[in-house]
């Protein structure tokens, strides 16, 4: 069977995955870095992964006329993906159902090998589950008094939302990067229902029943309005789109944002957000850079804060530079076997291939059962306002936390 | 009352339709109200009657806002007076949500709105429709309208 993979723009993440397709013997597979120069070849199944903007059009019609099936791989390809945050500031990141028709979805940041080779084979994949029904943390479901920005590792048996966490678990399936494993509340890469973000809005709404909202008097009707000033509700929530709208900005229904860009589509997904979500995108970013970006941006936040971190963390994030370096190796002699032993290293370290278990002043859960947790666990930070700068990042952050401009000097995009 | 502000003609026009979602009991009652005693109001608005303003969420309001509304608003009972304990509390915390939303993406919070009503009273309702499309004149002015950004 003819295979041909075809990597846009973006992390190469995904793309970098389907390295393990080639240790199967059936097919026929063919890396395509560059699908502008493709010369046109009828082929049985195209793979589309990376973002895709409107330049890409006549590509991708090239693409599905010479194949039979189009399968868009990883939620860049099928909803925009963390890269589509740029569209706040009016870029136009689509998936790829804006371009073509008639495409099968496979979900998920990063999204899973297992699901792509069923339906390369055309077969049923396997009905999955919410992922609070296989969650193992209990609900109460009552309602919040307060939200909470960063993560506390002292209870590991309620529910994120209920200790007032924006967990998405709502909305997605079960998956197999199981950021909730690793204290890290789910981003919803892979939404179950339509317009999740939208969903999950309204959740959290109601959620904050017990948290106050400003009304004013109406002068006109002569009876209370809802405020328009801020209130302890828009406080709790400093970064709507990037909670919510993460991966699905593009398929949400919102309007296309307004916001003026600065021009570089990377430093636009970047900016808006909030400190402590910062390792978290840069961890999604992936592909072969990931680890020593969100590595750089905790260490330069850590050196100027004067957040102390022990010899055991700079031990791990050692090794995970080190398995950076080979992974590149792996990725460019693209060798399955190594791919699978390297990535499983950096899971048992990282937690996933989105480095979840990452966090400012050291880790979210143990790594090892014979270490002793307390040496490295991450605990909650001040947000100081200011300039960080070392070497080839640079951000600026308010006093609230919102990262106001980035820069990003190598070319991770 | 206070007096109606001047809005031009073409901000008027740009004004097709207003969605009003209005609970069925001070809302609707209100809006009844009204009718009987013959007070007028913009065409524009286009009243949806709900059982409670809680039943309408971030969906019903892009759905209205996506397929043709200009602004979306809820009247809902006063507060403390929902007849559903705290339905219009709780989409007032939804529809904070959404303005924030709104602005986050670069457009104004004026296109969604929650009001309250008396029923005994048909001036509240109608005070709350020139409240809404004062605002959106507003809006209008500054930013344009929804349509235009999408």
């Amino acid at each position: 069977m003819d295979v041909r993979i075809f990597q846009f723009n973006g992390c190469n993440k995904c793309f970098n995955e389907t390295i393990l397709l080639k240790g199967e013997s059936k097919y026929n597979i063919e890396f395509i870095q560059d699908p502008q120069n493709w010369k046109e070849q009828k082929t049985d199944i195209s793979i589309i992964t990376g973002f895709l903007l409107s330049k890409n059009k006549e590509t991708l019609n090239k693409i599905k006329a010479n194949s039979e099936r189009v399968i868009a791989y990883g939620n860049c390809a099928t909803s925009g993906g963390i890269f589509a945050l740029a569209n706040q500031k009016g870029h136009d990141v689509s998936p790829l159902k804006n371009f073509i028709e008639d495409t099968i979805n496979i979900n998920g940041c990063l999204g899973e090998i297992e699901e792509l080779k069923f339906e390369i084979e055309d077969n049923e994949l396997p009905k999955l589950q919410n992922l609070c029904i296989v969650c193992e943390r209990r609900k109460t479901c009552d309602y919040l008094d307060e939200l909470k920005r960063q993560i506390e590792l002292e209870d590991n048996e309620t529910c994120f939302n209920d200790l007032g966490y924006l967990c998405n678990g709502f909305v997605s399936k079960e998956c197999k990067e199981r950021c909730i494993d690793y204290n890290a509340p789910c981003r919803g890469c892979k939404p179950i229902i339509e317009r999740s973000g939208i969903r999950m809005l309204g959740m959290f709404g109601t959620l904050m029943g017990n948290i106050e909202v400003a009304t004013e008097h109406s002068e006109k009707g002569a009876t209370d309005k809802l405020a328009d000033e801020d209130d302890d509700i828009t406080a709790s929530l400093p970064d709507i789109v990037g909670n919510f709208f993460r991966f699905t900005l593009p398929t949400s229904g919102l309007p296309k944002g307004r916001i003026p860009s600065n021009g570089n589509l990377l430093e636009d997904v970047f900016t808006g957000r909030l400190i402590e979500e910062l390792p978290l995108i840069s961890g999604l970013l992936g592909g072969d850079h990931s680890i020593s970006l969100t590595l750089k941006i905790i260490e330069t936040y850590e050196e100027a804060n004067n957040i102390k971190v022990s010899e055991k963390t700079k031990n791990y994030r050692n090794q995970l530079l080190k398995l950076e370096n080979a992974l590149q190796k792996a990725i460019q002699s693209k060798d399955p076997e190594q791919y699978k032993k390297i990535t499983e290293e950096i899971r048992k370290i990282a937690g996933n291939m989105n480095l979840s278990n990452l966090s400012y002043g050291g880790f979210r859960s143990q790594i090892d059962e014979n270490d002793d947790f307390e040496e490295y666990k991450a605990h909650p930070f001040e947000v100081i306002e200011g300039t960080y700068k070392n070497g080839s990042i640079e951000f600026t952050i308010d006093p609230i936390g919102i990262v106001k401009k980035i820069k990003i000097k190598e070319g991770y995009v | 009352m206070s007096e109606c502000e001047y809005i031009e003609p073409e901000v008027l026009e740009k004004m097709e339709n207003i969605v009003v979602f209005m609970c069925n009991e001070c809302g609707q009652g209100s809006a009844n109200t009204a009718g009987v005693a013959r007070m007028a109001y913009n065409p524009a608005i286009r009243i949806v009657r709900v059982q409670c303003t809680g039943q309408v969420g971030p969906i019903q309001i892009m759905d209205a806002l996506d397929n043709g509304a200009d602004a979306v608003a809820c009247v809902g009972c006063c507060l403390g007076a929902c007849h559903f304990f705290n339905g219009n509390i709780l989409s007032m915390h939804r529809i904070k949500l959404m303005k924030k939303l709104f602005k986050e993406l670069g457009y104004s919070d004026q296109f969604v709105n929650q009001y309250t009503s008396r029923a005994a009273e048909g001036e509240t309702a109608v005070g709350d429709f020139e409240d809404i499309v004062e605002r959106l004149a507003t809006a209008i002015r500054e930013e344009g309208t929804f349509k235009d950004g999408c």
